[in-house]
């Protein structure tokens, strides 16, 4: 059986500790070390669709298939992973905002609230480290660092207070999806009206021709500027929903190119795109509620080994199954908007994603729960154990995805980017997976932090710290939990 | 003192302004701790003055933006230099442009020293910093309110609010570790800026081969038909759009709804790009400012030859650059062709070096001025808005918004160059005699009030104590 801790068996080890380690080192939680290496190694799993190549456009052409092997491979991550795990990374970071900012402060010199934006502006360079130098357009880093900083002030809410705000900042984000949706739906309705206008105008010359009434007496017979621009907006936005299958290999020669400095060009775009109008846009909800809810179930002690169970089971149940039945949906309505835009916008009021922020947020905490209930219950011990010291290394590890994949798929390296078949790509995950997995253990037998952990503490307290700690009762291992 | 440190507020409650937070904070302290820079009124009265002329001078360079279509300003610029628009817009651009907003990015960064440091933390209680990110986020939320509501595009708190989070940890350093870090920060700002202009020269000169080639009869790979697309896409974003000109005039003179609807994409395309990419702005001068203020440049404490120093330099070599800057760009609006043949380096390189020396030399005159005491009621008014400039910014959003779009008296683009400086002389005047008055009788500026308010979720004292009991 698990050895139970109780919150003051905690507080005894970071006492005793005391003498031991002159800077502070974070009590780890095994649950949010075993989430956490989940949530990196399966964010991997959609995250390869960029690094590979597997496009939107191909992606759309198996929806639009919905039949066959390929469809439901994809099918499945789409529904099961996609955002999800990027939602399970940001819950866990901002439980660990709260546990960063709870800790005894007599142990350390720095004021806690110092440490915690020093190393929220460090993890900021790691992700811009991790976009522009490894090339990895969808880092995660940079909204963490930012948004973690925004929700510094939350951190002392109570979980009632904060339970609120995460429900209001996924409405917000429902509702900034729907907002975009009313958008299309009123440049449709203006292009039906530059329409019927055009149509009445022709009419008009007809009826004109026929009368031989003189062309000065005419009504303006054709269209005002506004009126283009009404009727181009719409069409725009039919083209960029339409499926084009012509601009399949888009991108394909410019991340083979051998050359790093075209390659940094050709992602550049994407990046900036990523960091400032998707963080400003999207960004600070998507990944703000979660870290909210994240802080939320921390203070209801969800992540604690004294959480009840049965709790863990029941949620895990409920919340998966209305995370995929959402997720059922909105790939049906996904399908439909593809087929035709036109016609969706017609006949629907809300958009295909409306509730994706919701889905996203029910099928993350029933996995948390259930991942938890399975761990409790000492089924599987091995997989946690592997996911936990994934978990503990996973700055080190997630940095380390963007490496291999730089090298093996952009020109730069060996230039896979767009040759392999898309169970190709996870299969070449997986791999990274056991070959991350097989690391975190060894490295963690002779260290007690990864190494991009280690530099980023060495960093945030601006000095020179072990990277492993000698004494057996230190707290980086000091909690009895051994699988 | 009566008042017993059982709320943070409470430090602050005794004198209204900000930066008296020190004083009755440090008075406090210098009871039983270890003593304290001298707090003199001269202190907390220069900083607010200096605060007070920033804030004003921050209209000269928004008014065009708030009333007239900027093509009206280029077409000036294009024109004969003799017109007296075009010697407003000279003397504007060469004294002023970015020199406002940065000075009040230095008071930022000096307000944010002055906000953290000294408090009182109580054990266990919202620490310091807890309060300054709390005050920092509603900053964030009144920055979105005026661009969005008082739709006011060209807002700055946001950004502040944004920026501010980053110094935080910044704070104790020394002065001259806080001038490096800014100037770091403008080096950064001023590579960008090559870069950029660098990929317009490549693609001018991508155009130029794809021309050349051309008139050799040659045919045009795509590449090159690229190129000069390219090119053309600079040239017809820079020439005036009649069309979308007179569009976005009657868009401005129409109901709150359609310019409400109008400025959302402009609004959040500002706020996105421009905390991307126009941080550097504003952090090297809160870094500077930080740096400034911790030696005792805006609490008047260097001395007279310091500061005329300071203003020789700044004035001496920031004028002449700045008209350098203003000459280049008057090139650069007349013919983007020409000036991208013509330089190989933008005279955008200089803004900030420029802009710095400039900060320098307005911030040294005024302390010249206010220790010469030739004007003291005017020093007195000026920092009597340098208090309530958070209150001011707002209302000149308001004010001018009024004024020149249409749900208020419509006047947008209806003025030319130089009669919109009467505007801005109106709303001077009427903002130092509102101040003035209005600190009479209350502690904050309405803003103030209920900025603090919210930073400490607890209704501040509002109105002055004398009259309180003048009242009873």
């Amino acid at each position: 059986m698990l050895p139970e801790l109780s919150p003051e068996d905690n507080d005894a080890i970071t006492t005793s500790s005391k003498d031991l380690q002159p800077t502070l080192a974070i009590i780890r939680n095994p649950a949010l070390d075993i989430l956490r290496g989940m949530a990196v190694l399966g964010a991997l799993f959609i995250s390869i669709w960029i690094f590979g190549g597997f496009s939107t456009i191909q992606q759309n052409e198996l929806l639009l298939q919905s039949k066959g092997g390929n469809y439901r491979l994809w099918g499945a991550m789409e529904l099961l992973l996609d955002g999800k795990m990027r939602a399970l990374i940001c819950i866990v970071f901002g439980a660990g905002m709260v546990i960063f900012l709870s800790q005894k402060t007599e142990q350390v010199t720095t004021a806690l609230p110092d440490l915690f934006i020093r190393r929220q502006l460090w993890l900021l360079g790691f992700g811009l480290l991790n976009a522009l130098v490894f090339l990895w357009t969808g880092d995660i880093l940079f909204q963490l660092a930012v948004v973690g900083i925004l929700l510094f002030p939350f951190v002392r809410m109570n979980p009632r207070a904060l339970w609120i705000s995460a429900t209001v900042v996924t409405l917000i984000y429902c509702g900034k999806i729907y907002w975009n949706y009313a958008d299309d739906r009123t440049a449709y309705a203006k292009h039906t009206a530059v329409l019927a206008f055009e149509k009445k105008i022709s009419k008009d010359s007809l009826l004109a021709a026929e009368k031989k009434i003189p062309l000065k007496e005419q009504k303006k017979d054709s269209l005002s500027a506004q009126q283009k621009e009404d009727k181009a907006a719409w069409e725009g936005i039919v083209q960029q929903h339409k499926h084009d299958l012509k601009a399949k290999d888009n991108g394909v020669k410019e991340v083979r190119n051998a050359e790093f400095g075209k390659i940094w060009d050709h992602f550049l775009q994407a990046t900036q795109g990523r960091e400032a109008r998707w963080t400003y846009q999207t960004g600070v909800w998507d990944v703000g509620g979660m870290m909210l809810l994240g802080m939320a179930l921390f203070k209801k002690r969800f992540f604690e080994t004294n959480f009840p169970k049965s709790r863990y089971l029941l949620l895990g149940i409920a919340c998966i199954a209305v995370g995929i039945l959402l997720g059922w949906y909105r790939l049906q309505f996904q399908q439909y908007a593809l087929r035709d835009y036109t016609k969706y916008v017609i006949g629907h009021w809300t958009p295909f994603n409306l509730l994706f922020p919701l889905e996203r947020a029910f099928l993350t905490v029933g996995y948390a729960a259930g991942i938890l209930f399975l761990f409790r219950s000492g089924l599987l011990r091995f997989v946690w154990t592997a996911f936990e010291k994934v978990g503990k290394l996973a700055l080190t590890n997630y940095l380390f995805q963007s490496i291999f994949c730089l090298v093996f798929f952009t020109g730069f390296g060996m230039g896979y980017f767009g040759r392999l078949q898309q169970y190709q790509l996870y299969l070449f995950a997986l791999e990274i997976c056991i070959i991350q997995i097989v690391f975190s253990v060894f490295w963690l037998r002779y260290f007690t932090y990864g190494p991009a952990e280690w530099l980023l503490r060495c960093l945030m307290h601006w000095k020179w710290l072990p990277i492993k700690t000698h004494n057996k009762k230190s707290p980086a291992s000091a909690l009895p939990i051994h699988l | 003192m009566e008042f017993v440190a059982s709320h943070p507020a409470d430090n602050e409650s005794i004198i209204p302004i900000e930066n008296t937070e020190v004083v009755s904070s440090s008075a406090k302290i210098s009871n039983g701790h270890s003593p304290h820079p001298v707090e003199t009124a001269d202190r907390i009265h220069t900083v607010d003055m200096v605060r007070g002329v920033a804030l004003l001078g921050i209209l000269l360079m928004n008014i065009p933006v708030f009333g007239i279509d900027w093509s009206v300003a280029n077409s000036v610029l294009r024109g004969p230099s003799t017109t007296t628009d075009f010697r407003t817009m000279a003397v504007i651009f060469t004294f002023f442009d970015g020199t406002m907003r940065g000075l009040f990015s230095m008071l930022f960064g000096a307000g944010m020293v002055l906000f953290t440091l000294n408090k009182k933390q109580v054990p266990g209680g919202v620490s310091v910093a807890e309060y300054y990110y709390r005050r920092l986020l509603w900053l964030v939320a009144f920055g979105m309110f005026n661009a969005y509501i008082l739709l006011w595009e060209g807002d700055i708190l946001f950004y502040y609010g944004l920026f501010g989070m980053l110094l935080y940890p910044f704070r104790k350093l020394a002065a001259s570790w806080l001038i490096i870090i800014g100037i770091l920060c403008i080096t950064i700002g001023m590579f960008k800026n090559v870069w950029w202009f660098q990929q317009t020269r490549e693609t001018r000169a991508n155009y130029l081969s794809a021309v050349a080639a051309e008139k050799e009869k040659k045919k045009l790979t795509t590449k090159q038909e690229e190129a000069k697309t390219a090119w053309d896409n600079i040239i017809k974003s820079q020439a005036p759009d009649t069309v979308k000109i007179n569009k976005n005039i009657q868009t401005m003179r129409s109901d709150y709804g359609s310019i409400f609807k109008h400025f959302i994409p402009r609004n959040s395309g500002n706020e996105t790009w421009g905390t991307y990419h126009g941080i550097w702005d504003m952090l090297s001068m809160m870094f500077i400012g930080m740096g400034l203020f911790i030696m005792g440049f805006f609490s008047n404490k260097l001395s007279t030859s310091t500061y005329g120093m300071c203003l020789l330099v700044g004035y001496g070599l920031g004028i002449p650059i700045g008209y350098i800057f203003f000459k280049g760009a008057v090139i650069d609006s007349q013919d983007i062709a020409r000036y991208v043949d013509a330089y190989s380096i933008p005279h955008w390189v200089l803004y900030d070096g420029r802009r710095l020396l400039l900060c320098l030399g307005h911030a040294s005159l005024i302390m010249l001025i206010y220790r010469s005491k030739v004007v003291p009621w005017l020093m007195k008014a000026l920092a009597n808005v340098g208090q309530m400039a958070f209150t001011n910014y707002l209302m000149q959003s308001i004010i001018c918004t009024l004024f020149f779009f249409g749900y208020g008296f419509g006047n947008y683009n209806k003025l030319s160059v130089h009669q919109l400086y009467y505007v801005v002389g109106t709303v001077w005047i009427f903002q130092l005699i509102f101040s003035s008055i209005w600190l009479k009788y209350f502690r904050f500026g309405p803003f103030e009030w209920a900025w603090r308010s919210l930073t400490y979720w607890i209704k501040q004292p509002f109105v002055k104590r004398e009259n309180k009991i003048s009242e009873s």
